[in-house]
């Protein structure tokens, strides 16, 4: 079994690096839309924070695999057409922004009203407020849950085999069905997620103990 | 602060970029609207499908990936078995190369649909409900269906024993439509469970989780002669299906070539030879 386990470390690398690939460019753009939604649902006028509630609620009240297989096949009814790598990456970025936008709201929310006044008090603008008081200290406190979001992510990135991406999963089943066995694979791609797992954990502490010390 | 506002400009602008792909996207919605709306399934340019394949060099082929004899990975972690060697050759002679990709049954249709590939060549059987959607080449393969069960059971010979019990079948399979529009009303009450691929069902036909499933022989005997699984074929044959390369609606140029390329196949013995090499008999037809 370890044999058979060690001899096809290199065709399951393969699916881990899609699997590496979705997932950071997926937290790279969800922690964008993260960001710009929390803002409109806090800062934005009624149809701005209207529409921002909308999206967290319908991506957070429909599983993943519903929006993935929305942008892969329904959108294309429409005419827009992405390649598989493209409307996993898509899918998952915009969910996870969903996630992330409350976790980024809840951390605004957190900073104390007394930094905004005394921001007010020497005369920054709304704007200047968020961007040079709040949101850094914001970020702090968002980062331990952020943590939990993508390493959720990476593991839901397994979801996108169903779209013919050859990601960590698809690479599984498919030897699955070469070798005709499922333990040594699974217990296999178990560990790769789980290390990448936590390699995620550790980059996430290294950048809470940067931001710790910055102030 | 310098560096942090600079941060959030960069942060801002990255996701306006990602928004205005996302709305360049919409804007090719009302062209491509406009076909669809026009009540036919078929894009402007569907006439060129076999030139668009042949310019590109390369036509996209979409299999399971995981139904031997019929499309696995072999040793070297490549796509083999029956249909990728039809599908090889068929590309040969239509003068490109196939690039395969391999996905769940239930999803190869729909992703024709879509475009995502020029051809579905994984064991896809030729019926009315599926001609309604898409189109098919001649059939390149004849498979005879059978009942399979555990070899522990006895009380399993033919189609009217499932009463009561639970079956598998492939999710999205002919073979699934055929036992809940066709046999289900004739035979009375039984569970269908649906599996992704064949491997899994034998599996659990084989720990006792369903007490049968249908498919074809030669997809079963690779499976049995490599795991020692302990099932069997029962009965006669249910039913007999052709399979042919699926390809999308309204593109005789590419269904003719294609059809040419299997027809010069049969003809100078490539065929046979692809396929005693996988099933080790000569085909029946």
């Amino acid at each position: 079994m370890l044999e058979l386990m060690w001899e096809n470390v290199p065709f399951l690398l393969k699916g881990a690096y899609y699997t590496l690939y979705i997932t950071i460019v997926s937290m790279l753009f969800g922690l964008m839309i993260g960001l710009v939604v929390a803002v409109a649902r806090l800062k934005g006028n009624r149809p701005v924070r209207w529409l921002a509630r909308s999206y967290v609620s319908i991506i957070r009240g429909t599983p993943v695999l519903v929006q993935i297989a929305v942008i892969y096949y329904g959108l294309d009814d429409y005419g827009i057409s992405f390649g598989s790598l493209t409307a996993a990456c898509l899918a998952l970025s915009i969910n996870t922004g969903a996630y992330l936008s409350e976790t980024f709201r809840g951390a605004i929310l957190a900073v104390p009203k007394g930094q905004t006044e005394a921001a007010y008090a020497t005369g920054m603008s709304p704007g200047q407020t968020m961007r040079r008081i709040i949101l850094p200290q914001a970020v702090r406190i968002a980062i331990p849950p952020m943590g939990n979001t993508f390493v959720g992510m990476l593991k839901e990135t397994s979801l996108v085999s169903v779209i013919g991406v050859s990601e960590l999963m698809r690479q599984a089943q498919l030897l699955q069905a070469q070798y005709l066995r499922y333990m040594p694979f699974l217990l296999e791609i178990g560990i790769m997620y789980w290390i990448m797992s936590i390699g995620f954990s550790a980059i996430l502490e290294r950048v809470e103990k940067r931001l710790a010390r910055a102030y | 602060m310098k560096t942090r506002k600079r941060g959030f400009l960069v942060t801002t602008l990255m996701a306006l970029a990602m928004f205005s792909l996302v709305l360049s996207a919409c804007g090719t919605k009302p062209e491509a609207a406009n076909n669809n709306g026009a009540g036919s399934s078929n894009e402007a340019a569907a006439g060129n499908e076999l030139e668009a394949i042949k310019k590109a060099g390369v036509i996209k082929v979409g299999m399971m990936g995981t139904y031997q004899p019929y499309n696995f990975l072999n040793d070297k972690k490549e796509l083999d078995g029956f249909d990728v060697d039809i599908a090889n050759e068929l590309a040969k002679r239509i003068g490109v190369k196939a690039e395969f990709t391999a996905q769940e049954f239930s999803g190869l249709i729909p992703s024709l649909q879509k475009k995502k590939f020029d051809a579905v060549i994984s064991q896809v059987t030729i019926t009315p409900d599926r001609e309604k959607v898409i189109d098919f080449t001649d059939p390149y393969i004849t498979n005879n269906v059978n009942i399979i069960v555990n070899n522990k059971t006895n009380d399993i010979t033919k189609l009217e024993d499932f009463k009561g019990k639970t079956i598998g079948v492939g999710l999205g399979t002919n073979d699934e439509s055929y036992l809940r529009n066709e046999v289900l009303p004739k035979v009375g009450d039984f569970e269908i469970k649906t599996y992704d691929d064949v491997i899994t069902s034998l599996k659990d036909l084989n720990s006792g989780r369903i007490d049968a499933t249908i498919n074809n022989l030669y997809a079963l005997k690779p499976i049995v002669d490599k795991n020692g699984f302990q099932i069997k074929a029962v009965g006669e044959p249910i039913k007999s299906d052709q399979a042919g390369v699926a390809i999308n609606k309204d593109t005789p140029e590419l269904k003719a070539a294609l059809n040419k390329a299997l027809k010069e196949m049969k003809e100078d013995g490539t065929y046979k030879t692809i396929f005693k090499k996988w099933f080790g008999e000569e085909p029946k037809e």
